[in-house]
């Protein structure tokens, strides 16, 4: 009874937020939200014996998570909305909280039910349950005319490269701090293909698979050499790697090359320098092209890299090289005394890991269509890092919650949180309050928290996997010696 | 010489200052149980580590099977043939005890990166021939089926040991090296390993090595015994023989104990 | 991609990668570094003047890189953490030496009577400040991590970082009147740091006595650099050399258990190495903003790139390397900053980083160490 009803409050801070922060018909979506997180939370913590149970359980977690939901819209709609000048027509308001709570109940409700089915069928169940509401989201972004899809793009991109970085990181254990530079490598070779900068362009189906490969080829030639360091001085080196990609791109605007007295090359513009290169051409299939003002299409063929991507993921995760991963993670020494070759198996890690960020890069590249080098920056490892470390090392589904959360934070719930910040502190006078520009102000902080605190309160995650919830029952020197052997097996 | 699976010809191991093996000569028969006994710090893990190739001899070779291996990285190591167990138990903690044997048949799987991400036939039906034989190596070291799907971390010791075992195995080793097998055991337990390991040799022809402190193990089960003290070998042959040394009593009781020649008994755990 | 080479045969299946390898290193090092280094060389040779200007500004770099670096040094060897938030703490160094620059009000009109001794009682504070929170930084966000695998302590460090970084950025916002003029308008624009010592060339007679060829700088700025820097260096080294507390200190970083045993308090050691690291980063803050005249919240970074190589180059751990590793970097950034550009001097520091960590893992003066299984 208990845990159902901690489930509902955690969801339900979900929807608080939201809808505290947002406002408007958001509160629907975010009662969906934050039912559905509580259901599933609730059917986490208990086992959910039938579907009459999980019905009951999910009503009960949905309707609390529903109630703070409602709260939220309300504290918006009545206290904040007439501080910061916004008319509120009192019965829109009322509705709207009436609506989250009906949301969430019913979400609760149907992520309960599903919980309750057999064994196979459930998480088949949930997994299309999920799946349906991703497919569903550009329809209800217009019913709810939140217009949010030109943002949810960009943390999809984001996602995508949280699930390559996670191979890195959570199967193989090597830390990377210079992840983005795969990134920019997969955007720069789709700006150079697919392009008027040389003047190639190449269809975008093509120059994907290109981008992905020649991202991969640098994961080799970066890995090569450094992968026998010890754990920290490697993430130094990636980190290096991280800094030095962008500052190439800015200054390799005017190459020239000559060897002794030949030139090879003179001022040559190979990548266009700190304006970047634009316009990237964008992809069109069977004659439909791709267009920055249609954003729906993007979303389906975003979408459809990461199911591809998660699909090939999991092959990897549960084959020969993946168990190698996760042998080399546990313990190196004696993962070479297995028979596994280290720096091989570090190279493929680093090697599929730049892949997908490969891929990623290649949709930003034609998504954005114009890419510069400021895009690639040390922050957008650090955003990464702290997405794959939120959610849960090594746990595709925490990976995807972790990165919705942070990706959302930052660019939806931060600036929106300014605006209503910046509208409270209107009337007061404290200048160097209202100058604080929160949109940028407090990103760094954000990530930078994360990251301490769920090192020290919960290194496992959101979201720990499957079988590191077993876990949570052991005692405490079984956790003790699950974190000790959690990232890195170098105690030797 | 071809019934030498192993021989070492004097290895030397310097750490710095620190001589940890000196200038050692040893070779082990095809088929045999052998062991290598010694105080703490004799040098027994190091002679070990530079067999496998997580150290490289400061001089002298090994030869397994007729071939160098000297300096080999560990993982070829395996490939040609050596398994072991390790003194401290170095299971992968977070996976299940299946998924370590697994890991233990990683050099003889084919499985490659494009094989895996089309999932091909060759690589599904390799992989179902894996899991078949992980599950009798499992049983054949006494953990059962049952327990496959538990994490490792989570088995009783003896089992972990047991399961050590099975990982090694499952690397198909000419020669198997245990690192104290026994240690930590009750006398019963002891007792059913003795038994597993000597069935290891019997059923599989496998060469076996260990390091034991428990003498009643060595005695039980060794058909030629190895005395380090001080990285150096002083003493070798059949059990009895050893026990009785005078150098060895001295090594393990002090000179002392040599001195009133009471040499019955050893420490059964230094 | 098929397979590994296993079993009996895999002499024979071994593909010659590591000279294939070399191979492809020596054509692209001859390629892309050899002819410009030679063109570099060249550059030198026929300008000594440029070289040797260069040289001094680099001497001074290296002071500040050296104080810096000692403290990623002193944390390593005791921790064996990358305190990555260390960079962090010698750019709020200098923030909170401008703040009190600003609260004592002093200028470069100050008279030379008050503004030496406040200086001075400045960097006391300042040093007291960084060491404080240093010691705080490892108290809060490592200490709990001490016995966890060794990658959740660099995570929360590089947490810390971010988080420093942040409080940096809002500490541009201050605006009491005391500040006036010295924190600017604008939180993330860089800030003016009053130019408390005088930018006068002490080597100006040279040029005088021999002429052209010695028209260089050496300012009475450098000179306070390097003053006050090798005087903290020299007493850094002396009270771990000398004092019980410091051999404490180097026994606790040979092995902490052992140490433990011994008697020594580990936690107060390790707190005094996050305190004396702390302590230096701060004096370096202070002595970086007099000299540049400016200080901005992404100060921290890329100063905290070039120490940790410096401490990685002299070999980590081991002070006396930090210190040397400190000059040759400072002097290197110097060289590359005019010889190859500005740019692109983060790269080659990071260039040689890696170049260390593979060719000579231990650096300069560390000592070859065989990891045990």
């Amino acid at each position: 009874m208990n845990s159902r009803i901690r489930a509902g409050l955690i969801g339900g801070i979900f929807g608080l937020l939201i809808s505290l922060v947002s406002g408007g018909q958001i509160a629907y979506l975010a009662g969906i939200i934050a039912g559905a997180i509580a259901s599933q939370l609730a059917a986490q913590e208990e086992d959910v014996a039938s579907v009459r149970a999980g019905i009951q359980l999910g009503l009960r977690a949905g309707l609390v998570a529903g109630a703070l939901t409602a709260l939220g819209v309300f504290i918006r709609g009545f206290l904040i909305n007439p501080l910061v000048n916004v008319s509120a027509d009192a019965s829109v308001v009322f509705m709207l909280g009436l609506g989250g709570l009906v949301m969430a109940g019913v979400a609760g409700v149907v992520f309960g039910a599903i919980r309750g089915l057999p064994s196979p069928q459930n998480r088949f169940g949930t997994l299309l349950a999920f799946g349906l509401l991703a497919v569903a989201y550009p329809f209800l972004d217009s019913l709810l005319n939140l217009r949010f899809m030109n943002e949810v793009i960009p943390v999809l991109i984001f996602i995508l490269m949280a699930l390559g970085l996670n191979i890195v990181v959570g199967y193989a254990g090597l830390l990377d701090l210079g992840y983005a530079a795969f990134f920019a490598i997969g955007a720069y070779t789709t700006g150079m293909l697919a392009s008027p900068h040389f003047g190639i362009s190449m269809p975008f189906w093509i120059v994907i698979w290109i981008a992905a490969a020649v991202a991969a080829l640098f994961g080799i030639l970066l890995g090569a050499p450094t992968l026998p360091l010890r754990g920290d001085y490697l993430a130094i080196v990636t980190l290096g790697f991280g800094e030095i990609v962008p500052i190439a791109a800015n200054n390799l605007d005017n190459v020239t090359i000559s060897i002794l007295g030949v030139t090879l090359l003179e001022n040559f513009d190979l990548t266009g320098g700190p304006r970047g290169i634009n316009p990237i051409n964008r992809p069109s299939l069977f004659g439909y092209a791709f267009e920055p003002s249609q954003p729906i299409p993007w979303y389906f063929l975003i979408l459809g890299l990461i199911v591809f991507s998660i699909f090939f993921i999991l092959r990897l995760r549960n084959s020969r090289l993946g168990r190698a991963w996760s042998a080399m993670r546990e313990d190196e020494l004696a993962a070479s005394a297995m028979g596994i070759n280290l720096v091989r198996t570090k190279l493929l890690a680093f090697a599929m890991g730049a892949t997908f960020s490969g891929f990623a890069g290649a949709f930003y590249g034609s998504f954005i269509s114009a890419i510069t080098p400021a895009s690639f920056g040390f922050d957008v490892s650090v955003i990464l890092l702290c997405m794959v470390i939120l959610g849960g090392l090594g746990n595709i589904t925490g990976v995807i919650l972790g990165g919705l959360i942070i990706q959302f934070a930052d660019r939806l719930f931060l600036p929106q949180l300014g605006d209503v910040v910046q509208g409270l502190l209107q009337n007061s006078n404290i200048e160097v309050l209202k100058e604080i520009n929160f949109k940028t102000d407090f990103r760094t902080m954000l990530f930078g928290l994360t990251l301490v605190i769920m090192m020290l309160v919960r290194p496992e995650g959101l979201v720990p996997n499957e079988r590191r919830r077993r876990e949570l029952h052991a005692d405490d020197e079984a956790t003790a010696h699950e974190r000790q052997t959690l990232y890195d097996a170098e105690q030797a | 010489m071809s019934d030498k699976l192993l021989d070492a010809q004097g290895i030397t191991k310097q750490f710095g200052g620190l001589t940890a093996v000196n200038s050692v000569d040893f070779s082990i028969e095809r088929r045999s149980i052998s062991s290598l006994i010694g105080p703490n710090g004799a040098g027994k893990t190091t002679f070990f580590n530079m067999i496998t190739g997580l150290y490289t001899p400061t001089s002298g070779k090994v030869l397994f099977d007729g071939q160098e291996i000297t300096g080999t990285k560990p993982h070829l190591v395996t490939a040609l043939g050596i398994g072991r167990t390790f003194q401290n138990i170095r299971l992968f903690a977070q996976m299940t005890a299946l998924e370590n044997v697994l890991v233990g048949r990683h050099s003889r799987l084919h499985a490659g990166l494009i094989g895996t991400l089309l999932r091909l036939r060759k690589v599904r039906e390799e992989e179902v021939a894996a899991r078949t034989h992980a599950l009798d190596l499992l049983e054949y070291v006494g953990l059962g089926r049952r327990r496959a799907d538990e994490l490792s971390k989570n088995l009783p010791y003896g089992d972990q040991r047991r399961l050590e075992i099975a990982r090694a195995l499952a690397t198909e080793p000419k020669l198997l090296l245990l690192d104290e097998p026994t240690a930590g055991m009750n006398p019963n337990e002891t007792g059913e390993l003795t038994k597993l390991i000597r069935r290891v040799r019997d059923d599989r022809g496998v060469t076996i090595l260990l390091i034991e402190h428990d003498m009643k193990v060595v005695m039980d089960i060794s058909e030629k015994v190895t005395v380090l003290d001080h990285g150096a070998k002083i003493a070798e042959g059949l059990p009895e023989l050893v026990r009785a040394d005078e150098q060895v009593i001295e090594a393990y009781l002090g000179r002392g104990a040599a001195a009133h020649g009471k040499g019955g008994r050893m420490p059964t755990a230094a | 991609m098929a397979s590994e080479a296993v079993g009996s045969n895999f002499q024979k299946r071994v593909i010659p990668w590591r000279t294939i390898a070399r191979v492809a290193l020596v054509v692209f090092f001859v390629l892309f570094l050899a002819v410009p280094l030679f063109n570099i060389l060249v550059q030198m040779v026929t300008n000594p003047q440029l070289l040797l200007r260069q040289l001094l500004i680099g001497l001074t770099n290296g002071a500040y890189i050296a104080l810096i670096a000692l403290g990623y040094t002193l944390v390593y060897g005791i921790v064996e953490l990358i305190n990555f938030a260390h960079g962090e703490v010698y750019m709020i160094g200098a923030f909170f030496s401008l703040t009190l620059v600003g609260l004592f009000s002093l200028s470069d009109e100050t008279p030379y009577a008050t503004r030496i001794p406040l200086m001075l009682l400045i960097l006391v504070l300042t040093m007291l400040a960084t060491a404080l929170l240093n010691a705080a930084i490892e108290r809060f966000a490592y200490r709990r991590l001490r016995n966890a695998p060794r990658l959740a302590p660099l995570i929360s460090a590089i947490g810390v970082s971010f988080v420093l970084q942040n409080v940096g950025l809002l500490w541009g916002y201050l605006r009491f009147p005391a500040f006036n003029g010295v924190m600017g308008s604008n939180a993330v624009a860089p800030k003016s740091y009053p130019q408390l010592i005088p930018n006068d060339n002490l080597l100006a007679p040279l040029e005088g006595v021999f002429g052209e060829a010695f028209r260089l700088r050496f300012t009475t700025k450098d000179l306070v650099v390097i003053v006050v820097s090798a005087t903290l260096l020299i007493a850094l080294y002396t009270f771990v050399q000398r004092t019980k507390i410091g051999k404490a200190m180097r026994a606790t970083a040979q092995d902490r258990d052992a140490s433990a045993l011994m008697g020594i308090d580990v936690n107060r050691t390790i707190t005094l190495a996050f305190l004396l690291g702390g302590a230096l980063a701060g004096a370096a803050g202070m002595l970086v903003g007099m000299y540049n005249g400016t200080v901005v919240y992404t100060l921290g970074f890329t100063a905290g790139l070039r120490s940790f190589t410096a401490a990685v180059l002299g070999g980590i751990g081991n002070i006396l390397g930090a210190m040397l590793g400190g000059l040759l970097i400072g002097l290197i950034s110097a060289l590359s900053d005019q010889y190859i550009s500005t740019e692109w001097t983060n790269a080659v520091v990071f260039g040689i980083l890696v170049i260390i960590l593979v060719l000579r893992p231990n650096g300069l003066l560390g000592e070859d160490v065989q990891q045990k299984a």
